[in-house]
């Protein structure tokens, strides 16, 4: 049972001043195992706090982020899953789901979880899972309209993954959840 | 004020402790329970402690290596009358005549259809015999797990069994499996409907608002962080119970399976009882009960060693509740209390001990008594000797915690020439590093405390 949060595209200061009260107020230390992020923190200083809240981070770079050392792609494994993380600005058209397919088949990720569109979704194909966590803070995108402040939180348990999405419509918290199974037989990626 | 005198009995030489020659024959031969008065005691049912110091004749005493005084105590004298049937050198591991009569008796007693149990006290209360193996069904009974009808054991056991392993499946489970099956009782499991090949992903509610960070106070997962913590102590303190044995500790599977079953058992015991969760020392005391169990040469009881375990864990906790809670720690039934009752019995039995200790080096029974008694002496003497010790705590009619308190008060008057010697640093030093002892010597003290008192 691993708590892995993933969240991104929170463009603190530039965008936004911080993470909505209601979503900091639910993110204490001690509960999490794992932090992905999709990058565009942009500062430190978020840095500094996700750390706080768990100490395995794991970031890729954003185009806006000023830290230059972040990789462009990262690949983990949790439990029986392998993660892909990309910030996704890179792959265009971007928030095109064939190529980010095909990004997940360059990687050879069950799940692959990128941003950039500040838009949450979640897609299935024959290579995987791809998820999009969307924007922490709900900071102002060219592409999207009306960004809801979003985030993910994946419960991973053997071969199920439970994914709860938390957002923040209208000054309310709202929870649902997506359950997916990984079948063993693998769509093999060539 | 009178000074009371040192009753004569006590200032023997008998009292001053020795290192037990061979630590391996505990041959537990005290006097009967039953006045060791001037009676000259049967020679089946009783004899003198096995590692005796200096007496007269009658008796022809195998020479030891201790100073040898007239004993003053008529009483004493008369109780060790028939030294001559036991051989006491050397005998590592057979059982004395003594023992082998005990065991018969116990065994007499517990293939009776209805136990007696004040007559399985009286007899267990004298030392049940290592190689018996009866041991764990004794305590069982002694501690109410087993019914006193023969009858009713194997239906009472797979009652209490089956509860235990329900137990096991409500309270350990995580909060995964928990909301899995919430989810999967309200709708049925629609993956293998849901395989489509591409296509975004349908969202679905959560039930009852369960998720991961919910922070509401009946949430499954926010109480299951809340139990981490608790969680987190237990096994800390599992893994250091008793490394030096590798029953508990160490790598290999069987130690595994042992910490596992004492975490199992802790952690459900926090869980079933709010009020006290758990303390640190509760896994002291869960140990010797699981040994014990573990040890049965019944296959079927071995299997279901934690289960038994858990309740017998319950019922001895349920006396000493009071130990292990903070709150009462000031009140009447609090620790401190039951401390000030050990000084009490000390001052009663020995005045000048007492004031030596308390008064002139100050040594507050609270530095060495505490553990003594909340861990029932366990961390006092090596495994085995505890054991022996908690045969007789167990099974006397007064009750494990009035019981400790003569034994405690035993352990102190045994070494009071050391003591009455010593300052506060040596005297602190060796109480809370006990010297090893006869351990029947201790249990006939103690024993003899009791018919002091009266």
């Amino acid at each position: 049972m691993v708590l892995v949060l993933a969240l991104g595209d929170l463009h603190i200061p530039h965008r936004a001043a911080d993470l909505p009260a209601k979503f900091k107020s639910m993110l204490v230390p001690g509960k999490i195992q794992h932090i992905i992020c999709t990058g565009n923190l942009c500062i430190k200083e978020v840095h500094d706090y996700l750390k706080t809240l768990c100490p395995d981070l794991h970031i890729t770079r954003g185009e806006y982020d000023e830290e230059t050392r972040y990789p462009e792609t990262k690949t983990l494994t949790i439990g029986q899953f392998k993660l892909g993380l990309c910030h996704g600005h890179q792959v265009i058209p971007w928030g095109d789901l064939d190529s980010l397919a095909m990004l997940q088949r360059q990687l050879d990720v069950d799940i692959l979880i990128t941003g950039h569109t500040h838009q949450f979704t979640a897609y299935k194909h024959e290579g995987g899972v791809v998820i999009n966590p969307g924007s922490a803070t709900g900071a102002y995108s060219g592409m999207t309209y009306d960004v809801n402040p979003s985030f993910v939180l994946m419960d991973i348990d053997g071969l199920r993954v439970v994914v709860y999405v938390y957002e923040l419509i209208d000054g309310e918290v709202k929870v649902d959840k997506i359950d997916f199974k990984k079948t063993t037989t693998s769509h093999s990626a060539h | 004020m009178v000074k009371k005198r040192v009753p004569d009995w006590l200032n023997s030489s008998m009292w001053s402790s020795k290192p037990a020659p061979s630590d391996d024959h505990y041959n537990l031969r005290y006097s009967a329970i039953t006045t060791a008065t001037a009676t000259t005691t049967s020679p089946t049912s009783s004899t003198s402690p096995a590692e005796d110091h200096s007496v007269d004749p009658p008796v022809p005493v195998p020479p030891q290596p201790i100073i040898k005084d007239p004993p003053e105590p008529q009483r004493i004298q008369e109780s060790r009358v028939d030294n001559g049937a036991n051989d006491q050198n050397g005998n590592s591991g057979l059982p004395s005549a003594d023992d082998i009569s005990r065991q018969a008796q116990l065994m007499a007693e517990l293939s009776r259809k209805m136990i007696d149990i004040r007559e399985l006290r009286k007899i267990a209360c004298q030392g049940i015999p290592d190689g018996s193996g009866i041991r764990s069904t004794v305590w069982k009974l002694l501690l109410g797990y087993l019914p006193l009808d023969r009858g009713l054991w194997s239906s009472e056991l797979a009652k209490k069994r089956s509860q235990y392993k329900h137990f096991k499946e409500d309270l350990l489970m995580n909060p995964s499996e928990i909301t899995r099956r919430m989810y999967s009782s309200t709708s049925c499991d629609t993956d293998e409907s849901r395989c489509e090949s591409k296509g975004l992903l349908s969202r679905s509610e959560i039930p009852q608002g369960e998720h991961p960070l919910s922070l509401g106070k009946t949430s499954v997962w926010n109480q299951f962080f809340q139990d981490s913590e608790i969680i987190e102590q237990i096994d800390r303190d599992v893994k250091r119970t008793h490394p030096d044995m590798h029953f508990f500790s160490g790598d290999s599977q069987l130690a595994k399976s042992n910490r596992e079953a004492l975490k199992s058992i802790l952690i459900i015991f926090a869980k079933l009882n709010p009020g006290l969760r758990y303390v640190q020392g509760m896994n002291e005391i869960l140990a010797p009960l699981f040994y014990v169990f573990k040890n049965d040469p019944d296959e079927i009881n071995v299997a279901f060693a934690e289960a038994d375990t858990f309740f017998c864990f319950v019922e001895l906790l349920s006396g000493l509740r009071d130990n292990f809670c903070q709150q009462l720690d000031n009140s009447v039934v609090g620790i401190r209390s039951t401390i000030t009752r050990l000084s009490q019995l000390l001052r009663e039995h020995d005045e000048e001990l007492w004031r030596h200790l308390e008064v002139t080096t100050k040594v507050n029974p609270q530095f060495y008594a505490f553990r003594w008694i909340t861990l029932l002496l366990t961390q006092e003497f090596n495994f085995a000797d505890s054991i022996h010790i908690w045969d007789t705590l167990l099974s006397d009619p007064e009750g494990p915690q009035e019981t400790l308190l003569r034994v405690c008060c035993a352990m102190l008057i045994l070494i009071r020439r050391r003591l009455l010697a010593g300052d506060f640093t040596s005297n602190l030093k060796l109480l809370q590093n006990y010297p090893s002892t006869n351990i029947s010597h201790l249990l006939y003290v103690a024993n003899k405390l009791r018919v002091q008192s009266i």
